[in-house]
């Protein structure tokens, strides 16, 4: 165990330090990203009254780690993959899923200033109030992991970057108009609204409002989904980056 | 198991194994060789003989289809991570450097595999200084030309060095001057008792460099001893090079030059020291009729074995050739 913690604090210092020159950029996109989503909310929605802004601006941390997991893990595994990164990582004495745990948690540091910035622009510029509990820490963490591990089992079970690249741009789409977290399911066909039932999206949303406001959700029921999916995205992790080609 | 490549006090001991990635096109075909303790072993051959996918599978990224790999008599095949632990590597490709540091590139690793943090800052210290490369020490790695990322990779290899340490094509890219003290650092490897699986397809440096080496071409072992007992063939320990005019046709070789190669303009053969006034001779009115433009005689070296044995296709690393003749001498 110690050993362990020993070789994620390395890790964790390798992948911080390779992540400084892109802090400052990150951190610079996703204030115009929060500002910008805030600011066009209202184009979107002229006549919103607080109640809809609340209800919209607790569904962008969702999407903004969805998009974090699904979209930027993929592309960087893939590029890491390319350039030939996991066959140098993977050949020192480091176990596997230390290596991704330290990777994930650069990952999570780096889009917490977006979350939180969204939230407190949006209920700031819309005036209306949050409600955030304890449980808004693991709730945010849990929707974080899963898009995590489930990027990074899209992105080592396919071998070729460029269609993991399309993949992830299709995913996009699905995400952001195709999925009921800044409208209700119900707006949606049928047969999609039903498929959402087995998708993890939904119940991100509902962990991401429960945890946030006052809005009256089953979080028991999104906690056990996300966390079964997060489990299966963790499973599929670790099968895959054990694989020896 | 065939007993003769195995060396008496084998760390690494590598056993009839096949490896292909396409059904039907092996990568590595039967290929058996051993790593003896201290040993400076060279796996040699083209782009594409297997070289990198046979050093994959001895660390775990790949997985035999069959044979047998053990170091210290481990099954390293069915636990990947001794090998990990007993192996420092430093691969073809790029490491993954940016935003670090030369010496905290160097120190990370030296502390994943184990050391204590003033030791390894002591050793890493002592190879930037050995390899002259201070000024870099705390330059970021986005700074690095493509030879300094490759020394900092090799350093990443030497700090706290496995049992084994796999080099993989360590010297492409790096100046005359840094490959020369390289090399005594990878002699200094094999002082500080580990074992050096050096790969490479430059044949002018692996002669000089290694205590014994293996070509492999299309995934199978096509030779394999020490640069000498290679390079001995039967008496035949001289070499004659013959440069064609262009447009020259090529001229029959005279029976006491054997194992003739043929690579662009340039004609290469074996042949004995009592034949040489013939050969001389031979070539001297080649060159009065215009056919030939210079001739050479010479020792042997490895680069005509392995032209003999990978065939004619494959025109060995010449590049730097002249840098690399003093740098390798030292």
């Amino acid at each position: 165990m110690t050993r362990l913690l020993r070789d994620y604090g390395l890790m964790l210092k390798w992948q911080a330090l390779s992540s400084k020159t892109i802090l400052p950029i990150s951190l610079v996109v996703q204030l115009m990203v929060s500002f910008g989503f805030v600011i066009g909310l209202g184009f979107l929605y002229p006549s919103i009254t607080p109640n809809i802004a609340k209800f919209l601006t607790t569904g962008a941390p969702t999407i903004s780690l969805l998009m974090m997991g699904l979209v930027l893990v993929p592309q960087m595994v893939a590029d890491s993959k390319t350039a030939g990164t996991f066959d140098y990582i993977w050949s020192l004495p480091v176990s596997r899923m230390v290596y991704v745990a330290a990777d994930a948690t650069i990952y999570i540091l780096l889009s917490i200033p977006g979350v939180i910035l969204s939230l407190i622009l949006g209920a700031a510029y819309y005036h209306f109030g949050l409600h955030v509990s304890l449980l808004a820490i693991p709730a945010m963490l849990l929707i974080a992991m899963t898009g995590i591990f489930l990027g990074y089992s899209l992105a080592h079970s396919i071998a070729k970057a460029q269609i993991t690249q399309l993949i992830t741009q299709v995913l996009v789409f699905f995400i952001m108009i195709f999925s009921p977290i800044m409208f209700p399911a119900s707006q949606l066909p049928h047969w999609l609204s039903d498929l959402h039932k087995y998708l993890p999206i939904v119940y991100m949303a509902n962990l991401s409002r429960g945890t946030l406001t006052d809005l009256n959700v089953n979080l028991g029921q999104a906690f056990a989904v996300v966390g079964a999916w997060c489990l299966l995205g963790l499973a599929v992790t670790c099968i895959l980056i054990r694989k020896r080609r | 198991m065939a007993d003769n490549f195995i060396m008496a006090d084998s760390v690494l001991l590598i056993d009839n194994l096949c490896k292909s990635y396409v059904k039907g096109k092996p990568v590595n075909d039967h290929i058996s060789l051993s790593l003896g303790l201290g040993e400076i072993f060279g796996l040699l051959g083209p782009n594409g003989a297997g070289k990198t996918t046979l050093v994959s599978q001895i660390i775990g990224l790949a997985k035999p289809d069959s044979g047998r790999i053990t170091i210290d008599d481990v099954d390293i095949i069915a636990k990947p991570g001794y090998a990990r632990q007993a192996c420092s590597f430093q691969a073809q490709t790029q490491v993954p450097i940016n935003g670090l540091t030369a010496i905290q590139a160097i120190e990370l690793v030296g502390r994943v595999r184990g050391g204590d943090t003033k030791t390894v800052r002591a050793r890493a210290q002592e190879l930037l200084h050995h390899l002259e490369m201070e000024e870099w020490t705390k330059k970021s790695a986005e700074t690095f030309s493509g030879g300094m990322r490759r020394l900092v990779a090799f350093c990443m290899a030497a700090v706290v060095p496995g049992k084994i340490v796999i080099l993989d094509e360590p010297t492409n890219d790096i100046d005359p001057l840094r490959r020369r003290l390289l090399w005594q650092e990878v002699r200094n490897l094999v002082a500080m008792g580990s074992s050096v699986l050096l790969v490479t397809h430059n044949v002018l440096e692996a002669e000089r460099a290694v205590d014994r080496l293996a070509i492999i071409d299309k995934g199978k072992v096509v030779s394999m001893g020490t640069p000498a007992s290679l390079k001995g063939n039967g008496g035949r320990n001289m070499r004659f090079e013959l440069t064609l005019e262009p447009q020259a046709a090529i001229p029959d070789f005279p029976e006491f030059i054997l194992n003739t190669a043929v690579t662009g303009r340039r004609l290469i053969g074996r042949m004995g020291e009592a034949d040489i006034s013939a050969a001389v001779q031979w070539a001297r009115n080649l060159k009065d009729n215009g056919i030939a433009e210079e001739y050479s005689v010479g020792p042997a070296s490895l680069e005509d074995v392995y032209l003999k044995v990978v065939g004619h296709n494959e025109t060995p690393e010449t590049n730097a050739k002249e840098a690399d003749h003093d740098a390798v001498a030292a």
